[in-house]
């Protein structure tokens, strides 16, 4: 049963922390308790889209075993209309902690791999969350595959960008089949209006490229540029076809229908 | 009336006893056609034993795809037995034993025993 997802790419700039963020919105609006982590330790961005403030205690504690994980979650709920609950947990933006965090030897990674796998247990187990979302850097970093080794699906975000496509499909080959993990991948900011018609086709093709099932395609949507990241958009533009294609995916997610 | 009751238990005895022999040989036959089959894709004799060996996914990503298996299976459960691995695995408790005692001989993993069982764990000094 899928519990904790990883949303991971090969390149950046493929859509990652505005799927996770979104994505954790729509399993809140269907009643989820869910929490966001920022994985992503030398670039950290979520805590600019929740606009989050006074956060005490980061997710770099955690991981450096200073402080207990219920010390760094930050209740947003209220940021979210629906009956399920919204919390993150974020990564230091500050330069020293990003310095610090881009030091880390071998030994202190294998035990951050413990602290996240440690999460099942006072999260998932005694806290009941629903689902717990990493938002990952991208390529093969340290963070980044413990996330995945920690994960119980891993959705990778993918564009039509062709050093993209060459090097997901190689990361996939030679690091997911190596897990065995569970896979679903997104297209993401697909250019072709005519999206519906050549769904079927381009489904095939993604399944022959990639050997992993396809969880959803996601157009190029110009209002979502726009909007800079500012805002939660499945909470802003709830008849949007973002929102309606992103609801499908949790969906499948929830009842593990990922083919 | 004692002496009926031992008598026609001692029977049963033997064949327990001929049953737990049975099962410790099937045990060391399994091992042996796991240790066969996978002498071919790696020489696990070659790899050296390292003292202070950490079990973090960069080495996980190296390791042969059998042993990386059990690897990953004791790095969830942070500690436990062969027969509590095997479970996770599916497969046999003998081949899940012989992987975890070549991850200890390689220093990657502990061993401890308490009572009849055989517990496997990662230590805790090189999580820090």
């Amino acid at each position: 049963m899928t519990k904790i997802i990883a949303v991971h790419s090969y390149k950046g700039g493929t859509g990652k922390t505005s799927m996770s963020v979104n994505l954790a919105a729509t399993f809140v609006k269907m009643g989820k308790k869910v929490c966001i982590f920022d994985l992503d330790f030398r670039a950290p961005s979520l805590f600019a889209i929740l606009k989050t403030q006074d956060v005490e205690n980061w997710f770099n504690d955690y991981l450096n075993n200073t402080c207990d994980i219920d010390k760094t979650l930050v209740d947003m709920s209220s940021k979210i209309t629906g009956p399920g609950k919204f919390y993150s947990c974020l990564a230091n933006p500050a330069t020293e902690a990003i310095r610090d965090m881009s030091s880390k030897d071998r030994k202190w990674e294998m035990h951050a791999l413990g602290r996240l796998l440690a999460l099942k247990d006072s999260l998932l187990k005694n806290d009941k969350f629903d689902y717990l979302i990493f938002d990952t850097s991208p390529g093969l970093q340290y963070s980044s595959i413990n996330a995945i080794v920690a994960a119980d699906f891993v959705i990778v975000a993918t564009t039509g960008d062709r050093s993209d496509v060459d090097g997901t499909k190689r990361m996939l080959l030679e690091l997911y089949n190596l897990f065995e993990k569970k896979t679903g991948l997104v297209l993401n900011k697909v250019l072709d209006p005519s999206i519906t018609a050549k769904k079927t086709e381009m489904q095939n093709r993604i399944k022959n490229d990639y050997q992993v099932p396809l969880l959803g395609i996601m157009p190029c949507f110009c209002e979502i540029l726009r909007n800079e990241g500012n805002l939660i958009f499945v909470q802003d533009k709830p008849d949007h076809p973002f929102t309606k294609i992103l609801a499908e995916m949790a969906k499948k997610i929830e009842k593990d229908e990922i083919a | 009336m004692i002496r009926n009751d031992l008598s026609s238990r001692k029977p049963l005895n033997i064949l327990e006893k001929i049953e737990e022999s049975l099962e410790k040989l099937n045990e060391k036959i399994e091992v042996m056609i796991e240790i066969q089959k996978t002498n071919g894709k790696s020489n696990l004799r070659a790899i050296p034993t390292l003292p202070d060996a950490s079990l973090d996914v960069m080495t996980l990503l190296s390791m042969p795809d059998h042993l990386r298996k059990t690897a990953m299976t004791i790095c969830r459960c942070t500690k436990a037995t062969a027969e509590e691995i095997a479970s996770q695995t599916r497969r046999a408790r003998a081949v899940e034993s012989a992987y975890l005692n070549q991850l200890v001989i390689m220093g990657y993993l502990k061993k401890e025993r308490k009572g009849r069982k055989a517990y496997f764990f990662i230590e805790k000094e090189t999580q820090s």
